[in-house]
């Protein structure tokens, strides 16, 4: 377009057909999106009509501002933030230290316990949902924030990966602190932890979208619907009016959307961070 | 160190930091944004199970409840009905999170462990706000009366109905002088009463709704017409299965002739049946709270018990009743309010009968009001030829009973499999049930007796 | 980088060079307070809970938490000819059979599409991936919509008339494809960032000796894919045996129609929570970690033996 512009990649066929084919899937990819926009936009009578059509005739925000009174929806939403920021935090802090630890120090049994973790790998709320649910219901926590929290709080896959990170850091780094005179929680924190940053946020991103998107443990743990988070919340209790779909598409967008702007804006890091965390399992 | 860059890092920080520590500060409160904005001094958490036009109507007697109770404050929620509402409700009793007020119906209270899961109702309290037993059919209310205690407070009685188009029948010729249907009497007759009404049905609709593919409303059919027939299931003792599988055979048989003889279109089984009556099918066979929903469609039409093809009249009957969840620490101003409120929706039913449910608190069905109501009067014998399931603790609304034996009994309908064996199949199932042990207790249905 | 700077330089005082390497070997020793948090949420939220699972599998507790009594080896002997439970593992191992080939197929071209595509390549990126970031129940709402009788779109855009979650042959289907849509974008980007760091030298070496894109992508791509494929593939088996969200929002937390989609997560939940019987959903929670742990033991029993094959 642009004279000045520095030389562009050139239009070859390959290329058009490529970018056309790309187009075509992306449109199929994208089209539940629109689907459920549009829908959102309709009046429910609108919504439920027969044969269907794609754009609303009558636009209206009816479903969004229904959304909002019915005061559900943004509790749900605060309670998703909360455990989700939560859980992200605690994972962070308790994962890199123990990755640290297995990497990096000596203790009594230490390869017996790195054993058992990676065993854990094996276990998770799909599989062990039951004997999970009763204990923290011995705890007492069932229907509490910590009960929902908790348990997600120890992802031996994030163990895991931290640890082959901090592997693979050099120890004449950490040695030469020692010699210093530098204590250990000072070199982890102060050498060691900066140096990590990268796979921090990649299992920081990771932990925060599937804490988010969580919703088999917090749907065996919550009742009280005050307390449930977005996905659990949208699939367990209903409008007293029926099922709605204008409005159940506009709460499924607002559940949805946060994290897909984020990704909008942290594409780079979010996709390295996804990347990241699942080929450390190789 | 005075970049912008830098400063701009520790505003972020700063701002994160206060984030990770208002959502830890957020999950120590443990309350929720709902609870902790609430200021009423009274807080009342109920649960149910009604969408759809019940919904409307409860919320609706709820903000009467409210107007009239302003001290009180009531927290509604409503959850997805059938095994999603029984998982929370008892997950919730037994993790002692349970809210203060809750509905169940009738059929399930056994299963539920009153005593453990559920809490006795005060029946003094419930004296004070108006609600006594002489008010209820005692059959009815003794249904909730558990070891001498009262577990749960009925609300209604509900039926299955055979709901039809008065337009298109009077088409059809099959509308009595009276306006209604022509009785029908037998199979054949019914039949006959479809081939005529397709006649007179609009391209592209079915002849008849009747949940072909769901296994809640095609189990309660099949109670329906088993009972009909006279049928039974266990001995008095619960030690014996008695279920009949040449009568079950003749029911299901019955059930599937309406799709192999074309009057049901296998595609509209579910909620689309009754988007077809509206748009002009001739029949659906629903439960009596689809009634604001065919009102609100402005539709002519009539509600009557399904028909007695066996000769006997009886349709499905079901009762929804309040409960209170157990609590530990049951008591104080939230219980008195549970009391409160449930008394006084039993007793403001008018409302509730709008939704086609036929009110329990008896009073309300000698109103005039009552009485004016079309097509509820027309209905009101169903009360009198109840089909319930059995009275053991596996049984009632979605319970173990209906999970296991209705998905069966919708392959016959459906058609992929033979009666003969769907009937066989059902009749193994109970018998298997019968040897279960109910978990709540250890005893099988016959070492527990089958008192309900 | 101040801190890398010092610690780089050389040490200055070489004067107490045994105590130094005393201190050195002291900031590796006694780590347990590094794992102490870790272990101490692990050991109450997985092994305890695997620990209690095997103690109930052998006794008849209900939902209460109170009163249970040891049955010995009842509940196993009942699972194992429970038609139920064997079916609800059928179902989990179909919907295993046709998702993870088609989710593995699926994410390879488009991650070759997405990397030969010279433009825009953020907006091919965020398109495939962005379903990956819905929560599994939004997913399973969204398709319910799609897949609805009459007002859906699906059998609008293509003029069908399939009753997709009604009728037993088509529900596991619709499934299969809201599942396809949803996760594929996590494997696509496996195999991005898998193509991606296949050195472009390789490739101009085989174009100067005459090879096509055909044989370019026979000889030089799929092999250096081979690790990440056989990644996808197990997480994608285990993540598949565990299926539950989708499957049970599309289809209302019932057992689909004719009984044809209970997966073996629901059967376990169903059994635990809706029938109360703890002491049974433990029996076959214990068997389904078995199964579980079998399928990842296979998979590094089979790296170790192609680890050794390749020495």
């Amino acid at each position: 377009m642009s004279m000045a512009a520095p030389p562009r990649k050139a239009w070859t066929p390959s290329q058009i057909i490529l970018t056309l084919l790309g187009t075509a899937v992306s449109v199929v990819f994208l089209a539940p999106f629109a689907w459920a926009l549009f829908t959102s936009l309709k009046s429910e009578t609108e919504a439920v009509a027969v044969p269907p059509h794609w754009l609303p005739q009558d636009w209206t925000g009816q479903a969004w501002t229904a959304l909002f009174e019915t005061g559900n929806i943004t509790n749900w939403f605060v309670n998703s933030l909360v455990v989700s920021v939560c859980v992200t935090s605690v994972v962070l802090l308790v994962s890199a230290l123990a990755g640290y630890g297995f990497a990096r120090t000596e203790f009594r049994g230490k390869s017996v316990l790195m054993a058992v973790v990676m065993a854990g790998l094996m276990i998770s709320p799909a599989v062990l949902g039951v004997p999970l649910f009763t204990t923290v219901q011995q705890m007492g926590m069932v229907d509490t924030y910590w009960g929902m929290i908790l348990p997600q709080c120890a992802p031996a896959a994030m163990v895991y990966i931290l640890y082959k990170f901090f592997q693979g850091i050099p120890r004449e780094l950490e040695e030469a602190a020692f010699i210093d005179g530098a204590g250990r929680w000072r070199v982890f924190f102060t050498i060691v932890v900066p140096l990590a940053r990268p796979s921090l946020a990649a299992v920081g991103i990771f932990t925060f979208i599937a804490s988010w998107n969580n919703f088999l443990w917090p749907y065996m743990v919550t009742n009280n619907p005050d307390l449930m988070t977005m996905p659990n919340g949208i699939a367990t209790v209903m409008n007293s009016y029926g099922i709605q779909w204008a409005q159940l598409m506009a709460g499924g967008l607002m559940a949805g959307l946060p994290l897909i702007i984020v990704f909008v804006f942290f594409q780079r890091q979010i996709v390295a961070g996804v990347a990241h965390t699942g080929l450390a399992g190789q | 160190m005075g970049r912008p860059g830098l400063n701009r890092r520790q505003l972020l920080a700063t701002l994160g930091g206060l984030g990770v520590a208002g959502s830890f500060g957020f999950a120590a409160l443990g309350t929720g944004a709902d609870a902790l904005a609430s200021n009423a001094r009274t807080r009342v958490r109920y649960w149910n199970l009604f969408s759809g036009g019940d919904g409307a109507n409860m919320i609706a007697m709820l903000d009467a409840f409210r107007k009239a109770n302003p001290a009180i404050e009531v927290k509604d929620s409503t959850l997805q009905w059938g095994n999603p509402f029984y998982t929370k409700l008892a997950m919730a009793a037994a993790g002692n999170r349970a809210p203060d007020l809750g509905v169940m119906h009738m059929g399930r209270v056994t299963g539920f462990s009153p005593g453990r899961l559920l809490d006795a109702w005060d029946v003094d309290l419930l004296a004070k706000y108006g609600v006594h037993k002489r008010d209820f059919n005692p059959q009815l209310w003794n249904r909730g009366v558990i070891d001498g205690k009262l577990y749960a407070l009925p609300l209604d009685v509900h039926v299955q109905l055979c709901f039809y188009r008065k337009d298109v029948l009077k088409k059809a010729g099959l509308l009595g002088d009276d306006g209604r249907i022509v009785p029908v009497t037998s199979a054949d007759e019914w039949f006959d009463v479809l081939k005529e009404a397709r006649k007179a049905t609009k391209k592209g609709l079915q002849t008849i709704g009747f949940w072909h593919n769901d296994q809640n409303f095609q189990w309660w059919f099949f109670v329906a017409f088993y009972t009909q027939l006279g049928g039974t299931w266990f001995d008095a003792a619960g030690a014996e299965v008695t279920f009949d599988t040449d009568k079950a055979v003749q029911v299901l048989e019955f059930l599937r002739r309406h799709l192999t003889d074309g009057y049901a279109n296998p595609g509209f089984g579910g909620q689309a049946g009754a988007e077809q009556f509206v748009n002009g099918a001739p029949f659906v066979w629903e439960g009596n709270w689809s009634v604001p929903v065919f009102d609100s469609a402005k539709i002519d039409y009539g509600a009557v018990p399904l028909p007695p093809v066996f000769g006997r009249q009886a349709t499905h009957a079901e009762s929804h009743a309040f409960v209170l969840p157990h609590q530990a620490d049951r008591g104080g101003a939230a219980n008195e309010g549970a009391h409160r409120l449930a008394a006084h929706i039993v007793r403001h039913a008018q409302q509730w009968a709008a939704g086609g449910h036929i009110p329990a608190y008896t009073p309300t069905l000698s109103t005039p009001a009552y009485q004016k109501l079309n097509p509820q009067s027309e209905y009101v014998s169903a009360m009198d030829h109840q089909a319930t399931e059995p009275k053991v603790w596996f049984a009632g609304s979605t319970g173990i009973l209906a999970q296991r034996v209705g998905p069966v009994v919708v392959s016959s309908t459906m058609g992929s499999a033979r009666p003969e064996a769907v009937a066989r199949r059902m009749r193994s199932e109970l018998t298997t049930l019968l040897a279960m042990k109910n978990p709540m207790d250890g005893r099988t249905a016959a070492q527990g007796g089958t008192a309900a | 980088m101040t801190t890398a700077e010092t610690v780089l330089a050389p040490p200055r005082a070489k004067t107490a060079a045994d105590s130094a390497t005393l201190r050195r070997r002291r900031g590796f020793q006694h780590g347990g307070w590094f794992v102490a948090p870790f272990l101490v949420l692990f050991a109450l939220f997985v092994i305890w809970p695997l620990l209690r699972g095997v103690y109930l599998s052998f006794t008849d507790a209900n939902i209460t938490g109170d009163g249970e009594s040891f049955v010995g080896l009842d509940n196993y002997r009942e699972a194992l000819k429970d038609p139920l439970m064997w079916d609800a593992l059928g179902h989990s191992a179909y919907f295993t059979l046709l998702v993870v080939p088609c989710i593995t197929v699926l994410a390879f071209l488009l991650a070759m599409l997405a990397h030969h595509i010279e433009r825009g390549k953020w907006l091919w990126r965020l398109c495939f991936f962005a379903p990956f970031l819905l929560p599994s129940t939004v997913a399973g709402n969204l398709w319910q919509w799609l897949f609805n009788p009459g007002t859906g779109m699906i059998n609008y855009v293509f003029g069908i008339d399939t009753p997709w979650l009604t009728d037993k042959s088509y529900a596991m289907l619709a499934i299969v494809i809201t599942t396809l849509w949803w996760t594929v974008g996590f494997s696509f980007l496996l195999y991005l960032a898998a193509l991606q760091s296949i050195p472009d030298h390789l490739y101009e070496a085989a174009k100067l000796d005459g090879a096509n894109a055909w044989h370019r992508m026979v000889h030089i791509t799929l092999p250096m894919l081979r690790n990440i494929t056989g990644l996808v593939i197990a997480l994608q088996i285990l993540a598949s045996l565990q299926v539950f969200d989708q499957a049970v929002v599309m289809l209302d937390f019932g057992p689909g129609p004719e009984n044809s989609t209970r997966t073996f997560v629901q059967y376990t939940l169903e059994e635990g929570f809706t029938s109360y019987r703890v002491g049974y959903a433990s029996a076959i929670s214990i068997i389904f970690f078995v199964i579980i742990a079998a399928v990842a033991l296979a998979r590094m029993w089979l790296l170790r033996n192609r680890e050794e094959a390749a020495r």
